[in-house]
């Protein structure tokens, strides 16, 4: 069980590279016509219809406090599914399955200060990338998030401790 | 041992319930028959069946306290027994009996510790015992709290407070019945909070024999049994620990009774749930069911329904491709057959959603028929007489619409005979019959179904209710000044309004009036009072037929695509931004002889509203007010399949949901009255700042 490699979806979000486990990733389409629904958190950009079903699109990019977002086409949405709920999760590029022994994965940075949410299960290294590995139902749950800057430091000084 | 696999076993297990609740519900309505004629030995005798039965399936299914308890009440319920000088108690037993199987069935199905079945046991043996001298009967509570009292309880449990139930027995010989209640009173305000008592102060004294209580208190047990025990005031004294953790042993008398009482407080919990498990046949309750019925499991019914949704988004995807191709192809010969082929596809697929959705009405009466056995327990702990008037209960509901009902159903029948009706002497005074009447209708109206629980009562008091209001700060002077006849009614709901305490000196209106709204919102229905002093009150409830498919009246705001139901769409008229006026902070318009309130709804967006000259204006009625929602452009009308949005991540009030269109896109269908109320109190805001 152990030596299992880690099966790994990977996905660009500004310069850094996030992974989340491929069970949870549902399928990765491109952006269609988002529908905006008032009230909703500035991350929440709207619902969309994903063949007959309305789900709910969360904007990675301003929850991680992006500050500059672009949209490009290559722009994607990655459809995850959380306790029998599917959800959106809009990010710069998706595309990579990465296999990540687990023997190179690193334990979480120690940087999170209390009542932040701690949404980092460990940091990847594949040929000398960083893979910041996240728990998305951490990140869809209400409260502020570390900004990307500040994990990304964080990450790359654990990672450099580790090795 | 079962002889089936544990999937058979469980099966069987659910199947055992639905049919027990059904029997209960016979039970409860052969019981109230009985009442009306003791003596009748085929009423008797079709109880002694229904037990019969009960114990049989109970006993198949392994339940024995149940199955035992319904056999010992089969031995004695002889036609015999009909006849004889006991019969007048026969219907007290056999109500009390379907509370104790009911609060079995609940802890069964939730697998906990059955309560036991004692106190009834003595009830039943009671029954065929020679009248004895009533001093004998030894002290049984039964602790039977009302569903809001159970909610109190439960509630202060969870805070973590220590609850009693005290059954305190009044001696017979005491000479001084009132003073007897005085000084019980007394005593029992040491104790700490007293949070249910029966019967209720306004029994007369002389009838009272046993005081139930529950109370919460810092002290034990032991130290309130022996408080409450007023020399030759009290016989016999009761006090039972409800839940908590249980530290030192009880007394000799609690133990003996003590798992029967925490059951008020377990049965809290499950009694909504259980309410979900009503029959879904009309005919369920009579002993002959119809053979030609089927029980299914109201999930099936659902997918199907989801599916027949989906053909109806594919059908206007079609429509919208058809009318593509006709543009493209206007000549082409094939057109004619794609619109015949698709005519009667459309055809098909209408008659399809009915058949399904008519799969999910169920007749009103299912919910009516609960009603009988609430009006008689608070009339009699009341004091008051009551008829009940049934009529429209063929009306047919969507059954999760109506399982929502039920509890605000109950709610407003008990506040109707609680505090609504007044006590016959005075109904006798003010030239009214003594007994109340309490009316119960349904009927269909559009889209909707409405549902009235009238009285013949005090009525309220709206000048009160204004006063009260406003002394609690809940409205301004300046604010109600303004309201509508409706909407000063409806201040009733605030739950600022609505405890007990308050409420019965405002306006005669009990506790949980709050929910009742609640419950409304949460079914996009609305509720509406009529009432005159002296004369009466009616509420009526209005809510959708169905939850699944609406008929909408689509438009544009600020490039946004927005639908409302279409039932609540009065007209549709335009107007020009040069005859807009601000009226008292709100933007207004003359339409005809009338002023109407406008609704940007632009403002629901961030974006700039791309200020045209024409507006149209889509007029809405919100109870007995009209609002004009000033919208860009207009799409037109659709059906809608109404789908939920992940309220986890995209929870507003100001939406109700969503659709698919043929297109693909996504609309939103806007919930109006919380956009009124939203939309409404930012603009007032706005002009302030």
């Amino acid at each position: 069980m152990i030596t299992k490699d880690l099966h790994i979806v990977g996905f660009r979000i500004g310069r850094e590279t996030f992974g989340v486990p491929i069970e949870l990733v549902h399928e990765i389409v491109r952006v269609p016509e988002i529908t905006a629904v008032p009230d909703s958190p500035e991350y929440i950009e709207g619902v969309i219809n994903l063949r007959g079903k309305i789900i709910s699109v969360v904007d990675l990019r301003k929850r991680f406090g992006e500050r500059e977002i672009t949209w490009t086409k290559k722009n994607r949405i990655l459809v995850a599914e959380l306790e029998d709920k599917k959800v959106g999760l809009i990010v710069d590029a998706a595309s990579e399955v990465i296999k990540l022994p687990r023997t190179d994965v690193d334990n979480p940075p120690n940087v999170f200060e209390e009542g932040e949410l701690n949404y980092v299960t460990g940091v990847g290294k594949l040929n000398g990338r960083l893979i910041i590995l996240i728990e998305l139902a951490k990140i869809l749950q209400r409260g502020e998030l570390k900004r990307l800057g500040d994990l990304a430091e964080a990450a790359q000084s654990a990672a450099s401790a580790g090795s | 041992m079962s002889f089936f696999s544990e999937d058979k076993a469980s099966e069987l297990k659910e199947i055992f319930f639905e049919s027990a609740q059904e029997l209960l519900q016979t039970l409860n309505e052969e019981a109230l028959a009985l009442e009306k004629n003791p003596a009748d030995a085929e009423t008797v005798r079709s109880v002694r069946r229904t037990v019969h039965t009960l114990k049989g399936d109970s006993a198949a299914c392994g339940y024995r306290e149940l199955s035992e308890l319904a056999h010992e009440l089969e031995d004695v319920l002889t036609p015999e027994l009909a006849q004889s000088a006991q019969n007048a108690r026969i219907p007290e037993v056999v109500l009390a009996a379907a509370d104790t199987f009911q609060s079995m069935l609940a802890a069964y199905r939730n697998n906990l510790q059955p309560p036991s079945g004692d106190a009834l046991r003595q009830h039943v043996r009671k029954l065929t015992s020679a009248p004895a001298a009533p001093e004998q009967a030894r002290l049984a509570p039964t602790f039977a709290w009302s569903e809001y009292e159970q909610v109190v309880i439960a509630h202060s449990l969870d805070k973590g407070n220590n609850i009693f139930h005290v059954a305190l027995q009044i001696d017979r010989d005491c000479p001084m019945r009132a003073a007897a209640m005085q000084m019980i009173r007394n005593v029992v305000g040491d104790f700490g909070t007293v949070l249910a008592i029966h019967p209720e102060d306004n029994t007369p004294a002389e009838q009272i024999d046993v005081v139930e209580m529950a109370i919460a208190s810092k002290h034990d047990e032991q130290w309130i049994a022996k408080k409450s025990h007023i020399p030759a005031v009290i016989k016999d004294v009761v006090v039972v620990r409800a839940g908590g953790a249980a530290e030192t042993a009880p007394a000799k008398t609690v133990l003996e009774i003590a798992d029967t009482l925490t059951q008020p407080v377990l049965t809290a919990v499950p009694a909504p749930a259980e309410s979900k498990d009503e029959p879904a046949e009309k005919t369920a309750s009579k002993s002959v069911v119809s053979e030609n019925s089927l029980r299914v499991d109201a999930d099936r019914i659902d997918d199907v329904l989801n599916l027949v949704g989906e053909l109806i988004i594919g059908k206007s995807m079609l429509l919208q491709t058809m009318s593509e191709f006709d543009k493209r192809f206007a000549k082409d010969p094939l057109r004619g057959k794609f619109a015949d082929a698709m005519a009667f596809q459309a055809r098909v697929l209408t008659d399809l959603q009915k058949s399904v959705m008519k799969i999910r009405m169920v007749p009103v009466e299912q919910l009516f028929r609960r009603v009988p056995r609430v009006i008689r327990d608070v009339a009699k702990s009341a004091g008051k007489e009551v008829a009940l008037q049934i009529s429209g209960q063929d009306t047919d509901l969507d059954k999760s619409i109506l399982d929502t009902l039920a509890e605000p159903l109950t709610h407003l029948v008990r506040n109707a005979v609680d505090h609504g009706l007044e006590a016959p002497q005075e109904r006798v005074a003010l030239g009214k019959p003594a007994a109340g009447t309490i009316r119960l209708n349904a009927f269909h109206q559009g889209n909707q179904v409405v549902i009235e629980v009238g009285d013949d009562g005090r009525g309220i008091d709206r000048a009160k209710v204004v006063a009260k209001a406003i002394e609690r700060g809940i409205v301004t002077a300046d604010e109600a000044g303004r309201m509508s006849e409706g909407e000063q009614f409806a201040l009733i709901f605030n739950p600022g309004l609505s405890t007990a305490a308050q409420v019965t000196e405002v306006s005669g209106r009990g506790v949980g009036m709050d929910v009742v709204k609640t419950v409304l919102d949460r079914l996009k229905g609305s509720i509406i009072i009529l009432s005159k002093v002296g004369e009466g009150t009616t509420f009526q409830l209005k809510v959708p037929l169905t939850l699944a498919i609406i008929k909408a009246l689509l438009f544009r705001v600020a490039d946004k695509l927005y639908a409302v139901p279409l039932g609540s769409v009065l007209e549709i008229t335009r107007a020009r931004e040069s005859e807009i006026h601000r009226v008292d902070n709100h933007e207004v318009v003359q339409l005809r002889d009338q002023v109407l309130t406008l609704v940007r709804v632009a403002k629901l967006s961030k974006r700039k509203a791309s200020p045209g000259k024409q507006l149209f204006i889509v007029i809405i009625a919100i109870g007995d007010r009209k609002f004009g929602l000033v919208v860009d452009r207009l799409i037109g009308e659709e059906e809608l399949v109404i789908k939920a949005l992940d309220d986890h991540l995209v929870a507003t009030e100001l939406v109700s949901g969503a659709s698919i269109l043929g297109d693909g896109t996504v609309v939103l269908i806007l919930n109006v009255q919380a956009v009124v109320g939203r939309v409404g109190r930012e603009g007032a805001k706005g002009a302030h700042a």
